[in-house]
């Protein structure tokens, strides 16, 4: 149910991870690695090996970009992403631009990234305030998977909602009981709120 | 016809006027030349005048608006003109009756309003007159709190006023006809410049919580709430959303308490500003490897300032469009917002959608500026004289005047940024005076001009030289007492209040120190 939230928790949250750059600090000053800037530290953390990760993904995703998806850092963070959506053709979505943040924890790819709608979407599996159900960033999580993958999880998010593990249950329960309401809905939506 | 433009003199010209049909539509530009021969050159200095601060005459030319000195009351005035008699033998051609230099013998007061309530004072810089109605919008305010706490989805960085006050008024008989106000928020009053007002259209931009307030000032002088424009785009869009959620109250409110306020939502200006851009910069480039990298670079890198951005000052293009400025916070309220970076947006607010968006050093909305100015300025259909106001795009002066200045400044992009800074332009603050035709004359535009400023003060007198005859002098204006100042050294400020018709010219001479200002009557003996 909660795969990323716990690590808020945590020294080595996102909250900390946001503030540092590419080559940056690390997030929590735990043993010898409280050394920031130009210190020279054998660096064993997990901030460096999941930056070069995240820059390797970066590579991946620009070589090879999923249909209407696009992505990258903001300003000069490596842990925090914007990724843009187009709404899907022949969905509800169709004409909508999405706007999502995406935010690496420091020992990503141990734990899925934490995704959050920074636009409004009418859908059952993200609620009021941009939370997103997906599988694969909760328990399905696995460290196989890409920055690509997850932006495919989430097109595919539009194309065919999953209203048995909805967030909100009234959309679900509409999308089930009448669909041609809860796509006229999805459409006001998103004339209204994602163009 | 070449006569009637040689010829000077005015009986000359009105037995021009007598036969000679002008040519089609050009009657208007005809009769105005007419002002070559009718000027405000006779000065009657240093006038007994009440301690009031005279504001502007209204548009039509009917109403002088002037405030008293303690910020409370508005006191209007009909300018008249100066009439008298002679009885019997004692007429002389060159004498005015005694009562000459009394600003009563020119203008009669209608009516004085106390428009503050405790606490508030009137803001001198501000005033709006809808001419088609003859109503005039006032505003009123309390003192400004510099470190306001950013509460209830204000933004950071922004002052607060407690109390904003907007008072509509039927000009006729100064009754107050409505009232709009605004608690805690910030509203740049000087020189008009937080609103805007199109036909019956205000625009009234809430800096604090960057909401554009768009109000329609009805017939029947009620200010009617047309919609607002900022967290949402169309009037119903909070409707929707609520009515789409309160099926599920209980797990929104727990949801709530979760979000930290980095998971807010885009507001609906931004959602669209951000969709714009981004497709902008997606259409640049074709191929899909290169424009993720250019995406990388161009948008999401600068994301966050895209956020951040604020509405600073609005206007209205017609009906339907708006230009609205974004910036930094810190740009918003200082005074030289020319250094900070910019952006303007034109955004049509039926359709909800940027129409264009553009940086305040791009070239092509300069371009906009030097060939269509007109449409910057856009000006109500049934505002005649308002038509006549020079600009550089229908004025070969004032065009040759603007290419020289282009050419000299040494940095072009510079230039630019100096002429996109006085966008989105400010209402109401151009005089219609046909004296500030630049077909007609020739004047120093560091001393005076149609945008109504301060300025400071020269001793020398300031010289309207006829734009047909060059070296003719028509006529001067020379504000402050007859004699000069004697004392030179303290800085003075004078300010013009030209009659949009008659060639009626009030000046008003200020010293920095409290002392009575010396106001001058120019006007047509």
């Amino acid at each position: 149910m909660n795969g990323g939230i716990p690590n808020l928790g945590f020294g080595m949250g996102l909250g900390s991870a946001t503030g540092s750059g590419i080559g940056g600090s690390s997030g929590n000053g735990g043993g010898p690695r409280g050394g920031s800037g130009g210190r020279s530290w054998p660096s064993t953390t997990s901030v460096s090996s999941s930056g070069k990760r995240i820059q390797k993904e970066m590579a991946e995703l620009n070589s090879d970009p999923p249909p209407d998806c696009f992505a990258g850092p903001k300003g000069d963070n490596l842990y925090h992403w914007i990724a843009t959506i187009f709404g899907p053709t022949g969905t509800p979505y169709e004409g909508g631009l999405f706007f999502l943040n995406i935010m690496f924890p420091t020992d990503y790819p141990f734990q899925p990234p934490k995704v959050v709608f920074k636009t409004r979407i009418y859908h059952c599996n993200a609620d009021s305030t941009g939370n997103v159900s997906l599988g694969i960033l909760k328990d399905s999580w696995s460290p196989a998977l890409t920055i690509s993958k997850v932006l495919l999880a989430l097109r595919s998010m539009f194309i065919n909602p999953n209203p048995y593990k909805p967030l909100v249950p009234s959309v679900a329960h509409l999308f089930l009981a009448d669909r041609t309401k809860h796509d006229e809905l999805a459409v006001e939506w998103t004339m209204r709120f994602a163009r | 016809m070449l006569l009637m433009f040689r010829s000077n003199n005015v009986a000359a010209r009105i037995f021009q006027r007598q036969i000679c049909t002008p040519a089609p539509g050009t009657s208007f530009n005809c009769a105005r030349r007419f002002y070559e021969n009718i000027v405000p050159s006779y000065t009657v200095y240093n006038v007994e005048c009440p301690d009031h601060i005279l504001r502007k005459f209204t548009e039509d030319g009917l109403y002088l608006v002037s405030f008293s000195l303690n910020h409370q009351e508005l006191v209007v005035y009909r300018p008249t003109w100066l009439s008298y008699s002679y009885t019997g033998d004692d007429f002389d051609a060159e004498q005015l009756p005694p009562k000459y230099n009394k600003f009563e013998s020119f203008f009669t007061q209608l009516y004085t309003v106390s428009l503050t309530s405790i606490g508030e004072l009137i803001c001198k810089d501000f005033f709006l007159y809808i001419e088609s109605k003859k109503f005039g919008l006032f505003a009123t305010s309390t003192a400004q709190v510099h470190d306001a706490p950013a509460v209830g989805g204000a933004i950071q960085g922004v002052p607060s006023i407690d109390k904003i006050t907007f008072h509509l008024l039927r000009m006729e008989d100064g009754v107050i006809l409505d009232e709009r106000v605004f608690h805690n928020d910030y509203v740049n009053l000087a020189h008009n410049n937080g609103v805007f007002l199109y036909d019956d259209l205000l625009a009234i931009v809430s800096l604090r919580y960057q909401r554009i307030h768009i109000l329609q000032i009805r017939d029947s002088g009620n200010l009617v709430d047309a919609r607002v424009i900022g967290e949402y785009c169309r009037e119903d869009d909070e409707l929707l959303l609520n009515s789409s959620t309160q099926v599920n109250p209980a797990g929104n409110s727990l949801l709530h308490n979760q979000s930290i306020p980095e998971n807010s939502f885009l507001s609906g200006i931004k959602q669209r500003l951000l969709s714009f851009i981004f497709r902008k910069i997606c259409n640049e480039e074709q191929d899909p490897a290169m424009r993720m990298q250019y995406l990388k670079k161009k948008f999401y890198f600068h994301f966050q300032d895209y956020v951040n951005l604020v509405i600073w000052k609005v206007q209205f293009l017609d009906r339907h469009h708006l230009l609205i400025k974004f910036g930094s916070v810190d740009g918003g309220v200082s005074r030289n917002a020319e250094n900070h970076p910019a952006f303007f947006a034109i955004y049509n607010m039926e359709t909800t959608e940027i129409v264009s968006f553009y940086q305040n050093s791009e070239v092509e909305l300069y371009l906009m500026v030097e060939l269509f100015c007109d449409y910057f300025h856009p000006s109500s259909a049934n505002s005649l004289n308002m038509n006549f106001i020079s600009s550089h795009s229908n004025n070969i002066h004032a065009c040759e005047q603007l290419k020289y200045n282009r050419n000299k400044a040494s940095n072009f992009s510079q230039f630019v940024k100096k002429i996109l800074s006085t966008l989105p332009v400010p209402c109401q603050s151009l005089s219609p005076s046909p004296y500030f035709d630049q077909t007609l004359f020739r004047f120093d535009e560091k001393l005076i001009s149609a945008i109504e400023r301060h300025r400071q003060s020269t001793d020398h007198p300031i010289k309207f030289i006829s734009r047909r005859q060059p070296n003719i002098l028509k006529f001067k204006i020379k504000p402050g007492p007859e004699a000069g100042n004697t004392d030179t050294r303290t800085k003075k400020i004078s300010s013009f209040l030209f009659h949009p018709i008659l060639p009626l010219v009030l000046s008003v001479q200020q010293t920095l120190f409290l002392q009575p200002s010396v106001v001058n009557i120019h006007f047509r003996r």
